[in-house]
């Protein structure tokens, strides 16, 4: 068989090489997306692990207090004003002190 | 262990390799004489077919230390070896359908055993990957896998063995006893050919760390909704 004309040719030629280079950067895509999901996995974890945990399960301290905006004011003054024995803290481990106990939320 | 280490050395390497390949194929092999131009899609057509049979039998050997070891690591090498072969098995397929078109005036000739026996070999690792997530344990999943890559990988070389003996005459020749290359054209196919093998290692080793990495993040997840469990709260 006679040989195609270079124009003629180029396009299969062209082609060829295409096919190869777009399969390559197909799978650059998917690897591309599979690394973004996998960062983002990545920036949750990390974010959970900086937030401080909410308790579960534990019951919240009863408050008396029917306005939201004194809540954790009159909490605290309760709280210091409660005998040490019976202060949440001193037999609860400080993982799993309600929020409104700790100290950042105090000062907040 | 890291299986991103040399990674971005090993990608330059195939980068600069594939560059050198593309300049001497295009500017300094000559023109075959019967074919012409076309006779370029061999430089990547047949380092292709080649690279990806061998990967297909690397996939077998990784299979067999995994069935004697018992070890995950081989298990994964030889998944990722079968999984990069049929990635370039399209490749092979496509550039060869290319290349009949050019030459033959035909896509496909189911008369040429070359052709037919390839499609074989795609078509019978094409049930690889549908075998492997059927099965759900992973000790089982992975010797079920390791078994059939080893007989996959036993077929491939009898296959080409078979084809070639009977079919010395049909479909062109670039390597063994009927070549006969001149040597610039020899040397722009060894270099394509390492081109096609630093590639094939460069996504293998993609592939292993993108892998490796999602497992230890797997781990990750899981060892902190323990931990949070095991403290009484809510995990995720």
């Amino acid at each position: 068989m006679p040989a195609l004309p270079l124009h003629e040719a180029g396009r299969y030629v062209a082609g060829a090489y295409i096919v190869v280079f777009a399969l390559v950067l197909i799978y650059v895509a998917i690897m591309a997306i599979r690394l973004s999901r996998m960062e983002r996995q990545m920036q949750e974890l990390l974010e959970r692990s900086e937030r401080p945990e909410r308790p579960a399960q534990t019951p919240a301290e009863p408050l008396d207090v029917g306005r939201p905006d004194a809540t954790r004011a009159d909490a605290t003054r309760a709280e210091a004003t409660r005998p040490e024995a019976t202060r949440p803290e001193a037999t609860r481990p400080e993982a799993t002190r309600p929020e409104a106990t700790r100290p950042e939320a105090t000062r907040a | 262990m890291l299986y991103g280490r040399g990674l971005r050395t090993l990608s330059v390497l195939t980068a600069a390799t594939w560059a050198v390949a593309l300049g001497l194929v295009f500017f300094y092999a000559p023109l075959e004489a019967e074919q012409g131009f076309l006779q370029k899609i061999f430089y990547v057509h047949v380092p292709l077919a080649i690279v990806s049979l061998c990967g297909f039998v690397l996939g077998g050997l990784f299979a067999i230390a995994h069935l004697r070891t018992r070890e995950s690591r081989w298990d994964m090498r030889s998944y990722v070896a079968i999984h990069m072969s049929l990635i370039l098995g399209v490749g092979v397929l496509i550039t060869g359908s290319i290349w009949a078109k050019g030459s033959w005036g035909h896509w496909w000739v189911w008369d040429e055993p070359t052709l037919v026996s390839y499609l074989i070999v795609f078509l019978l690792y094409a049930t690889y990957q549908p075998l492997r997530f059927s099965i759900e344990d992973p000790e089982r999943r992975a010797r079920y896998a390791s078994v059939f890559a080893v007989t996959a990988g036993a077929f491939v070389p009898m296959n080409f063995l078979a084809v070639r003996l009977s079919s010395a005459y049909l479909h062109p020749r670039v390597l063994g006893g009927t070549s006969n290359l001149p040597g610039s054209m020899a040397l722009t196919f060894g270099v394509s050919l390492v081109a096609v093998g630093l590639l094939f290692a460069t996504l293998c080793k993609y592939e292993m760390t993108a892998k490796h990495a999602r497992g230890q993040l797997r781990a990750l997840r899981r060892r902190r909704t323990d931990e949070l469990q095991r403290a009484g709260r809510f995990g995720f």
